[in-house]
């Protein structure tokens, strides 16, 4: 009823009710993508290719889907209808067929923008969890460097605004990766290989992440950085559950102070960041609203703006 | 004399009814309270289990906000055939008091391990019979399945169970949020109320059967 009055009434109107969480956040989804489309159809370069890195983690994200759904014996096109459309490229169904990550370079990722990021993780074992997992990771690390040389290369305020943007994005992760590999088979080598290299934390902050064993230790690194200890001052010791709130909302402050500033490319992906957040928060509103759990509604929502 | 000894069994006679009713309506009365001792268990355990299953779906509705939709979804559920991480076993006693089956969960056994039995004896609810008639029900199973004897240290014993707690995680990925992992607490605790729930709604309707029983028999 609310959304109505939005943007995304004319996507919703036509949808029987009750209206799930998956239905709200698939046509809201497909607003956002079509409005990307509009802004792509509109760009030249290299704004442009500005806007398509942008969907390169989506991609990552869409290739790990269907070959961990074809490891777990699923339907291929039950799996597509998962895939985010932001990440969506033309043989994306072939990965069904592979085997080991070779195959699954030679077969399909090789003619895509993601092929240069495979050079770290191309080997002939059979993909299993784990070896998904690493590849997952090694990818996105790959793909945010890249993102990062590009935007270091077009200079400007689009660097120096970009730089921050994806240097908290790389901080972020080391850290999600430093709390979910805790009591995980993944040994400290393999942990720090999947740091990026660059970032605030680059590279003293992952010599002390890599041999964090708890989320305790986990804080006593990061409250060593001043930005992040505003971050890690609002949690309790021991708790981690408010930690991706935390991050969510110092990345929707950094994203809207990208405003602050003109004639950068950060306003692009800010504006897609943004959307993606608002789209989290429609998510979780839909979800206590469903389990009749509205008094929860503000663990997760972040405010915009 | 005889008069006397006539009036002093007779007197001897009433005494022991006497008592004979008082031990009768003593039994009434502790089955009354066994029953609503059960009943106010099975009330409880309800309402202890609703809360749980909210607590449940809430953290895994935080883990996919936190993971993202793509990362968590019904389509990475695993098709594959694989024995069964859980089992519940029913267990009957031959005896005329508690002639009632008794459900006991096996939990996180795993055949190749070996370790399900040190699990049995640690899970609270145990079953004390003796040469009972075993059947063991399992999710994917076809057959019954042996667990073999085991003695382990209870830190090994953690360990095992941790190790499975994550691969069966594993269908999300190996790096997953700790929310996941609290989503994933919530529901083991939810089955073990569900086990429990039913081993007291099933002394709870055996207590009700005596009560109205007795309650007849008042009558009649």
């Amino acid at each position: 009823m609310h959304l109505s009055a939005t943007e995304y009434g004319p996507y919703l109107q036509n949808e029987p009710s009750p209206l799930h969480t998956t239905t709200i956040v698939e046509k809201c989804t497909l607003k956002l993508v079509e409005d990307y489309k509009h802004m792509l159809c509109q760009a030249t370069e290299p704004l442009s290719t500005f806007l398509e890195y942008i969907t390169y983690g989506h991609m990552i994200d869409n290739v790990v889907l269907i070959v961990t759904g074809t490891l777990h014996e699923r339907d291929v096109q039950e799996l597509l209808e998962k895939c985010h459309p932001l990440g969506m490229f033309d043989s994306i169904a072939t990965l069904a067929v592979a085997q080991n990550m070779r195959e699954l370079y030679r077969l399909v990722l090789v003619d895509t923008p993601l092929a240069p990021y495979f050079s770290e993780c191309i080997t002939s074992e059979d993909l299993d969890d784990m070896n998904i997992e690493i590849m997952r990771n090694t990818l996105y690390k790959a793909y945010l460097e890249d993102f990062y040389r590009f935007c270091q290369k077009l200079g400007g305020a689009t660097a120096e605004i970009m730089s921050d943007l994806l240097s908290f994005e790389a901080d972020r992760r080391a850290v999600n990766i430093s709390i979910n590999s805790i009591g995980t088979e993944l040994t400290r080598d393999d942990r720090k290989k999947l740091y990026s290299n660059f970032g605030l934390l680059h590279p003293y902050g992952h010599e002390e992440l890599a041999v964090c064993e708890d989320i305790d230790q986990v804080r006593g690194v990061m409250e060593k950085y001043p930005p992040y200890q505003s971050i890690f001052s609002k949690l309790s010791y021991g708790e981690s559950q408010m930690l991706d709130k935390a991050f969510y909302e110092e990345e929707v402050k950094r994203l809207c102070l990208a405003f602050e500033q003109q004639f950068h490319y950060g306003v692009f992906f800010a504006y897609m960041r943004l959307r993606e957040q608002e789209i989290r928060n429609l998510m979780w509103i839909s979800e206590c609203v469903a389990q009749n759990q509205k008094s929860r509604v503000h663990d997760s929502v972040v405010f915009i703006f | 004399m005889e008069e006397q000894d006539q009036m002093q069994s007779s007197i001897e006679v009433e005494e022991l009814e006497e008592q004979q009713q008082r031990e009768g309506k003593r039994l009434e009365e502790e089955n009354v309270v066994r029953f609503l001792d059960s009943l106010d268990s099975y009330v409880t355990l309800l309402d202890s289990l609703s809360s749980t299953l909210r607590q449940g779906w809430l953290e895994l509705a935080s883990a996919r906000q936190s993971m993202g939709a793509s990362r968590i979804n019904g389509a990475l559920l695993d098709l594959k055939f694989h024995s069964a991480a859980t089992s519940l076993q029913v267990t009957h006693h031959d005896d005329e008091i508690l002639n009632q089956p008794h459900f006991t969960l096996c939990k996180w056994a795993s055949s190749k391990n070996g370790y399900g039995d040190e699990k049995l004896r640690e899970n609270k609810l145990q079953t004390n019979s003796d040469g009972p008639q075993l059947r063991h029900r399992s999710q994917f199973a076809g057959t019954p399945e042996k667990i073999p004897e085991t003695k382990g240290a209870p830190l090994i014993v953690d360990d095992q169970v941790q190790k499975e707690r994550t691969k069966s995680l594993s269908m999300f990925g190996t790096l997953v949020s700790p929310k996941l992992r609290a989503a994933q607490l919530s529901f083991e605790t939810a089955l073990e109320t569900l086990v429990e729930i039913a081993n007291v709604r099933l002394t709870m309707l055996s207590t009700s059967d005596q009560v109205r029983k007795e309650l007849e028999g008042t009558e009649g």
